[in-house]
């Protein structure tokens, strides 16, 4: 197992590294900030003390390698349009409110997930089935900006359940958890379907009938326990996708979290905070993903005796 | 297999009903002493006057007063932290003399000559970001403080409007108090700013909300009387959000769009609307006549005649009813100016346009790329786009319609790249129109849209003319020479509506940059 995590390490340092190299490439693409920080009546003087003071004069290996150099040191630069404040500081001061709602968000679509997608297998044909068929095919194809507003107008405006939006107490959570989980939702249920099918079909469970013990425990213990294993390979991913979602789901619902921030810090060409984003977002991912990897040699044993 | 079926319904049935049991508790909304206004950014979030634009000033003129204030109802400068002011003949020297008794908040003591110079100090310094900086860096030469209560300000050339423009309350000089930011530092003045306006700060989530209360001594303030003791900030970025929190009553007062008017007057809630303080336009690229690498002679809109007949084939009263919603009026400029009321704007002319691009040489029409963008407020631009091109097909013109982003755009204009086509825009007032011009009618500006020898030799006249009656007449000569040369297709003069709920008794919104949050009422 160690073996294990120390090259998905060094594979991480690596995807760190390329990840550095376009996403700096990438912002310097679409303009610069100077001209958005430039006030009313600003002459081309300005324009070129400006450039200078923000370093963004040096040809863009310079600036690149000086990035890469303060990054090792844990200095990302500081915000060119929130205040000068630090950029790693900002986007850290950002990560709880999207852990908690991607970890919300999860979380319920683990549950009604499972649920779902064991109710369906068991059942199939049934309605069940076709709610939680209708929920996947209605999840992975509704655009998360529109069933944002829906949900808000309805649970919101017109039966005054939730708050509209905001961040704070459990309410808060509801609707954003839910529309951000709904993508995910969907591709868990087909998953836990599809697995669950396999896993009924197959002689250790005919076996467990055999054996006289209640239904109960063949379909929620030893069926469930092992249609789980894809789709705790494929958590990292859900989790990637609750954190690039969230960038839609953070802007409708005010949602102060890193995902409004990289839009807003893209609309300003924050250089240094988008910079930030995107290789906290990076790390974050690639250290979800090696989770699941020490998870996936846990939960399956041939993966142990392998490891 | 139905018995787990049955219990597993019975559970979720369970679940849901305690969820819908615990959303009827539902969140409490905001008390009767407590103002909530949701607005689209808070821009940079930081405290200080220098340190970010005039955007924030939503919410930092609860803490922060001015010299000069306008009056919202007959729009005329009113003394503010200065009782009076005086200009010398030759519209280069500035004498304030400052209110007696005004106090900042906390124990900070009273205002003097001193807190104001260093205001000037800190908005004109290297390290402001406030969006004033740079002329006004160029304009001021020194500041003396002869006495407690007399501001001297010398200017390195005329400024015949200095009191309500740079130093009034539609730009950025908020007074702060010297000591008090020197002794603390920036960081800690930024995390609890002190000004001697009638709120102090409350709390602050970053990229959430701020909360401001009222001062312990508000009673007596000299300038506002705070109906409410709280005026919570929530930073909302959909449009569609905001609106349902109006009609939620989770805000009480909140910037939306000419399409949601309808909507939000369907709940029952008012419109209160900025008069005239944006103003959608069409630009033409390439026509700062006075710089090689900022003209494109080869533009069919480098003549004159072409930009008149872009400007007669456009009906703008059917942009204004349809797009928006009444809440406009037909523009003969890019900026709400009282002086230019008398320009004529272009009348819906097709014949007439046609006729001019035969004259130009232009009988089958053109090609043009329009570039189009949405901004807030601007929310408009691309339908209005659209709007247009279809008015310049009408007359042989057609225009290839290019969203971009708006960053994207503005580095191409103040890079001077944007020469080969039109972009839709939009105008502000400016407090001052000597400031109004230089920003973007003259060479010198990153930000010209057009200029000409002619025009800069005007402007020049205009701003060192010290008569006033002449400064008058040639501002008035500027701005119809502007309208005859069609520096731009001037669409309308637009409102920014609010939405507002019941809650809100009278609200004095004077323009776009002085928002008198600190003075809206209660409904009886």
């Amino acid at each position: 197992m160690l073996k294990t995590i120390a090259i998905r390490l060094v594979e991480a340092f690596f995807a760190l590294l390329l990840m550095s190299v376009v996403i700096f490439l990438l912002t310097r693409l679409t303009g610069d900030p100077v001209a958005l920080l430039l006030g009313d009546g600003a002459t081309e003087a300005d324009k070129i003390a400006l450039t200078r003071q923000l370093g963004l004069d040096q040809p863009l290996p310079v600036q690149y390698l000086r990035f890469l150099a303060d990054v090792t040191s844990g200095d990302f630069g500081r915000s060119l349009a929130a205040g000068n404040e630090p950029a790693l500081g900002l986007v850290l001061s950002r990560l709880p409110a999207s852990l908690s709602l991607a970890g919300v968000a999860l979380a319920f679509t683990l549950a009604i997930g499972i649920v779902f997608g064991v109710f369906a297998a068991i059942s199939r044909g049934s309605a069940v089935d076709v709610i939680a068929r209708l929920v996947a095919l209605v999840g992975q194809s509704v655009p998360s900006f529109w069933l944002g507003i829906v949900l808000m107008y309805v649970f919101a405006v017109k039966l005054r359940w939730l708050p509209t939006s905001g961040y704070g107490g459990w309410q808060h959570y509801v609707l954003p958890a839910l529309t951000l989980g709904l993508f995910t939702l969907a591709a868990i249920t087909r998953l836990v379907r599809s697995s669950m099918l396999e896993a009924l079909g197959s002689e250790y469970i005919k076996l467990a009938r055999i054996k006289g013990l209640p239904e109960t425990v063949v379909v929620w213990k030893h069926a469930l326990a092992n249609s789980l294993i894809p789709v705790i390979t494929f958590m990292g991913t859900f989790f990637a996708v609750m954190i690039t979602g969230a960038v839609i789901v953070e802007t409708v619902f005010a949602w102060p979290g890193i995902g409004r921030l990289a839009y807003e810090s893209i609309l300003s060409r924050d250089f240094p905070v988008v910079q930030a984003v995107v290789l906290v977002t990076t790390a974050l991912f690639i250290f979800a993903n090696l989770l699941v990897d020490v998870l996936y040699i846990i939960v399956d044993p041939r993966m142990r005796s392998r490891g | 297999m139905t018995l787990v079926l049955s219990r597993s319904m019975v559970r979720l049935s369970a679940a849901c009903a305690f969820s819908i049991a615990l959303a009827g508790a539902t969140p409490a909304f905001a008390d009767e002493n407590e103002l909530v206004i949701a607005l689209s950014t808070f821009s940079e979030e930081t405290m200080t006057p220098w340190a970010g634009s005039g955007q924030r000033k939503t919410y930092l003129d609860l803490v922060y007063e001015y010299l000069t204030y306008i009056d919202p109802q007959t729009k005329e400068t009113i003394p503010g932290l200065a009782e009076s002011w005086e200009m010398s003949e030759d519209g280069k020297q500035w004498t304030f003399t400052l209110r007696e008794g005004v106090t900042f908040s906390g124990d900070h003591g009273e205002m003097t000559s001193e807190d104001v110079a260093y205001s000037i100090t800190r908005i004109i310094g290297e390290d402001s970001r406030a969006g004033p900086a740079s002329p006004m860096r160029r304009l001021i030469a020194s500041v003396e403080t002869p006495d407690p209560r007399t501001v001297v300000v010398n200017l390195n050339f005329p400024d015949f409007e200095l009191a309500q423009g740079y130093f009034g309350a539609s730009q950025q000089l908020g007074i702060v108090s010297k000591d008090y930011v020197e002794s603390v530092g920036d960081e800690a003045a930024q995390a609890d700013p002190v000004g001697t306006g009638p709120y102090v700060l409350d709390s602050q989530v970053k990229s959430s909300e701020i909360v401001f209360k009222t001062r312990d001594d508000v009673d007596g303030h000299w300038r506002a009387k705070p109906e409410f003791e709280t005026v919570r900030f929530k930073v909302v970025p959909e449009e569609s959000t905001r609106v349902a929190m109006l009609q939620t009553g989770e805000a009480d007062i909140a910037p939306i769009g000419f399409d949601s008017i309808p909507a939000v007057r369907e709940a029952g809630l008012d419109i209160v609307s900025a008069e005239a303080t944006w103003s959608p336009v069409v630009r033409f690229g390439g026509l700062i006549q006075t710089a090689e690498n900022r003209y494109n002679a080869d533009n069919p809109w480098a003549k004159r005649e072409v930009r008149q007949a872009l400007n007669y084939a456009v009906d703008k009263q059917t942009i204004i009813d349809e797009l928006f919603q009444g809440e406009a009026t037909v523009a003969s400029s890019d900026t709400p100016v009282s002086a230019w009321s008398g320009v004529e704007p272009y009348p819906y002319d097709p014949e007439k346009a046609k006729a001019l691009l035969a004259e130009a040489g232009y009988p089958n029409g053109f090609d043009i790329t329009i570039r189009t963008f949405t901004t807030a407020p601007g929310a408009e631009l691309p339908l209005m786009a659209e709007a247009v091109s279809l008015y310049w097909q009408n007359i042989g013109v057609n225009a290839t319609i290019e969203p971009v982003d708006w960053p994207a755009l503005r580095s191409e204009w103040t890079e001077g790249r944007a020469n080969g086509y039109v972009w839709t825009h939009r105008g502000f007032p400016f407090a001052s129109a000597a400031n109004g011009m230089e920003a973007g009618y003259m060479e010198k500006s990153v930000f010209a849209s057009f200029t000409s020898e002619e025009l800069e030799q005007m402007i020049q006249t205009f701003s060192t003319e010290q008569d006033a009656a002449k400064r008058q007449a040639e501002f008035t000569r500027i701005g119809q020479y502007l309208r005859d040369e069609a520096a731009a297709v001037f669409i309308a003069l637009a409102n920014e509506p609010y939405g507002v709920s019941d809650k809100v008794g009278s609200w004095d919104i004077t323009t776009a940059y002085v928002w008198n949050f600190d003075q809206v009422g209660k409904a009886q």
